[in-house]
């Protein structure tokens, strides 16, 4: 169902060297990333308690992935007290089929969507599409790339790559009643007027989830713009399509995450509008759905999970910092990776989702500084993670097919060390080309590189060499 | 095999184990929200009440605040806010035996916000003074939307309602509504090249009212 995304994958470099040669896409990366660095920095240091409270993030997560069973089941239980309706998908097919076959249930001729990268990652605007069913999205980001008929450049800003310019004519040319002056205050009033009626009348509202919390059964959104509400109030069915991994215990432990979140991904201190949805409308209740639907989404995350270094992957919050403060991303942007999840941490995740064949170019997207662990809020070691996927590529023609399309990766490298270290240091002597050309060099793209671009080098030495020069500057033997 | 049993046995094999430990669990997960002073923002005031009228009026939040000393204020201080505004008095207001107790007169006064509504009112149940938040239940007196329609949104906050950190409203053992929505500000969006513009999709305006 992914089809759009797993389809342009092997195009790779041809969309880097596009992406290069772009100077207004190199400038609607800059406004928007740039902004946000500055904003995240400036809110930690508001926030000296951050290190601690990342520590705890950490920490939470994994013993939510260390217990996920039984998380899952606790869920289901106070969900389906609330009078929720839960379903089980083991991949995106699956979880679009469900989400299909509610809507014919409701009868609905047009659904509202409030942003969610699962729906994305399991093609759910596709299958609508298929399915005959008119699709409203709502965030005002996929609103614009819905007209534009793109699919999103990043997880918090998916419109990012587009300036106002562009948004300006993709508004005239699809509203009813659009803006008369090129601010983007009128663009966006011109798109609140275009959405009103679509959220009034909506027969399903879809949305995603930040946060499960187990212990009530309550499924956590976050958004700015309040699209969230707007979609899941209004119209008689509300779906939510959530993965796995979204659990937390109870709402006190997504208090200690929205924290974390929230800061990492916009700078703000909390979202604007935080809601938790339990349960359908209850009698009484002036508005709300009547039916309320759960859909939790596998789709490989239990394969990540038995392997202990994809596992760590399992933390993300989804909250962009990596790709804010990717030197890469913000040079090629989010398309030229041709996946749902860009920067580092889609590079880490779009293997294990979609498969290192397919995927294979981009864990090489990296220069390896380190910057997106050291912004993750859940300290993911995605360096390390995309180096494993490195060493796999590496290795692939050393081991035997089986070994290349199961997940064991990292117990196979874990038990050859000097595998590991050989695969590291051949991963970094190619990226050390990289000054050279390396694997962008294989490109036609040096000139387009060069021209909107001032790209740090990569630090040219594996870890495992660095940790070697340092034990024997300190006179001990590795 | 269902898909259900077939993901929990593919998670529990991928765990390595058979019967998770529910007490062990629940101590654990108890034990990971130990010392909450050590994970989030002091107040920058002792008094969670200042506290919450600095942070709702501060950049972060970005609202407008009116203090006043009794409930009974509330229709004069809401016909200051909307003269202001050169809008009508007019409100979508919130059926809360209180608030509808109020002496309204010369308010055209309904109690769900219409799709293009300018102004509603509503009493939010808690106050959030870390992050400057109010918090509504839905329920048979709240309607959700009233939240979101308006332009304006107008929100009436008790003094003794206010809690300090987010983590005390986690613990309330009131009974979980429909919907908690917790509002911190009005609707915002950095959608187009990172510019803040408000009034998305739900307020342009948040004014606080608080009482006491
Ligand atoms: S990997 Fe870390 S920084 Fe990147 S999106 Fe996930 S949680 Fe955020």
């Amino acid at each position: 169902m992914a089809a759009t995304h797993a389809d342009k994958v092997h195009v790779f470099k041809e969309d880097v060297t596009r992406a290069l040669g772009d100077a207004t896409l190199k400038l609607a990366i800059d406004r928007t990333t740039v902004t946000a660095e500055r904003k995240r920095a400036a809110a930690l240091v508001d926030f000296p308690e951050f290190a601690e409270a990342r520590r705890r993030g950490t920490a939470i997560k994994n013993h939510v992935v260390a217990n996920l069973d039984h998380y899952l089941e606790q869920f289901e239980r106070n969900a389906l007290a609330s009078g929720a309706h839960i379903h089980w998908a083991k991949d995106a097919d699956e979880a679009c089929a469900i989400v299909i076959r509610l809507c014919r249930a409701a009868g609905a001729r047009s659904v509202t969507r409030a942003k969610s990268m699962l729906g994305e990652e399991i093609g759910l605007p596709h299958a609508l599409a298929e399915a005959g069913i008119e699709r409203v999205e709502t965030d005002l980001a996929e609103h614009i790339i819905q007209l534009a008929g793109e699919t999103p450049s990043h997880i918090i800003w998916p419109a990012l790559h587009k300036t106002r310019e562009q948004v300006s004519e993709l508004f005239k040319a699809a509203h009813r009643d659009p803006h008369k002056v090129e601010e983007v205050e009128a663009m966006v009033e011109s798109a609140r007027r275009e959405l009103r009626d679509r959220f009034m009348n909506a027969d399903v509202g879809i949305s995603g989830a930040n946060f499960l919390l187990a212990d009530s059964g309550a499924v956590c959104t976050v958004t700015n713009e309040g699209n969230a509400e707007l979609t899941t109030t209004p119209p008689r069915v509300h779906i939510v399509t959530a993965g796995i991994e979204k659990l937390v215990p109870s709402m006190a432990h997504a208090m200690a995450m929205l924290r974390l979140l929230v800061r990492s991904a916009t700078g703000a201190d909390l979202t604007q509008y935080t809601t938790f949805h339990t349960g359908p409308r209850r009698a009484g209740d002036r508005d709300g759905p009547e039916e309320f639907h759960i859909v939790l989404v596998d789709n490989g995350r239990s394969r990540m999970l038995a392997d202990h270094g994809l596992r760590e992957m399992l933390r993300c919050i989804r909250c962009g910092a990596c790709m804010n403060h990717c030197v890469v991303y913000r040079q090629i942007g989010g398309h030229a990776y041709g996946a749902t999840y860009p920067g580092p941490m889609g590079a880490v995740l779009t293997p294990a989702l979609e498969g290192v064949e397919k995927a294979k170019d981009l864990p090489h997207a990296c220069t390896l500084n380190g910057r997106c662990q050291e912004v993750c809020p859940v300290s993911i070691p995605l360096p390390t993670l995309l180096r494993g996927w490195r060493d796999r590529s590496w290795k692939e023609g050393l081991v035997p097919q089986a070994m290349r399309t199961g997940l064991g990766l990292w117990r196979f490298v874990a038990e050859r060390p000097r595998l590991y270290r050989l695969g590291s240091a051949v991963a970094v002597r190619a990226m050390r080309l990289f000054r050279r050309g390396g694997w962008i060099a294989s490109l036609p793209l040096a000139k387009s590189w060069t021209a909107y671009r001032d790209m740090p080098a990569p630090a040219g030495r594996t870890f495992m060499e660095q940790l070697r020069d340092r034990e024997r500057q300190g006179g001990r033997q590795p | 095999m269902s898909t259900r049993e077939t993901i929990l046995d593919s998670v529990r094999a991928a765990l390595g184990r058979r019967r998770p430990d529910p007490a062990a669990i629940a101590a654990e997960a108890a034990a990971l929200l130990a010392d909450p002073a050590a994970i989030r923002p002091a107040l920058p005031v002792p008094d969670p009440v200042e506290a919450f009228a600095l942070r709702v009026v501060s950049p972060k939040v970005g609202a407008t605040l009116e203090r006043i000393a009794a409930l009974g204020a509330l229709p004069a201080a809401v016909a200051r806010y909307l003269d202001a505004h050169g809008l009508p008095h007019a409100l979508a207001l919130q059926p809360d035996p209180e608030l509808r107790a109020l002496d309204w007169a010369g308010y055209a006064l309904r109690d769900t916000a219409r799709p293009d509504e300018a102004a509603a009112l509503g009493q939010a149940l808690w106050g959030i003074a870390e992050t400057g938040t109010l918090v509504f239940h839905s329920g048979a007196d709240t309607a959700v939307l009233n939240h979101f329609l308006p332009l304006h949104h107008i929100a009436v906050l008790q003094a003794p309602r206010i809690l300090p950190y987010l983590e005390d409203y986690a613990a309330l053992s009131d009974p979980a509504p429909r919907n908690a929505n917790l509002v911190t500000g009005a609707s915002g969006t950095t959608d187009i090249e990172g510019s803040y513009v408000r009034g998305a999709h739900g307020p342009r305006f948040l004014h606080v009212v608080l009482v006491g």
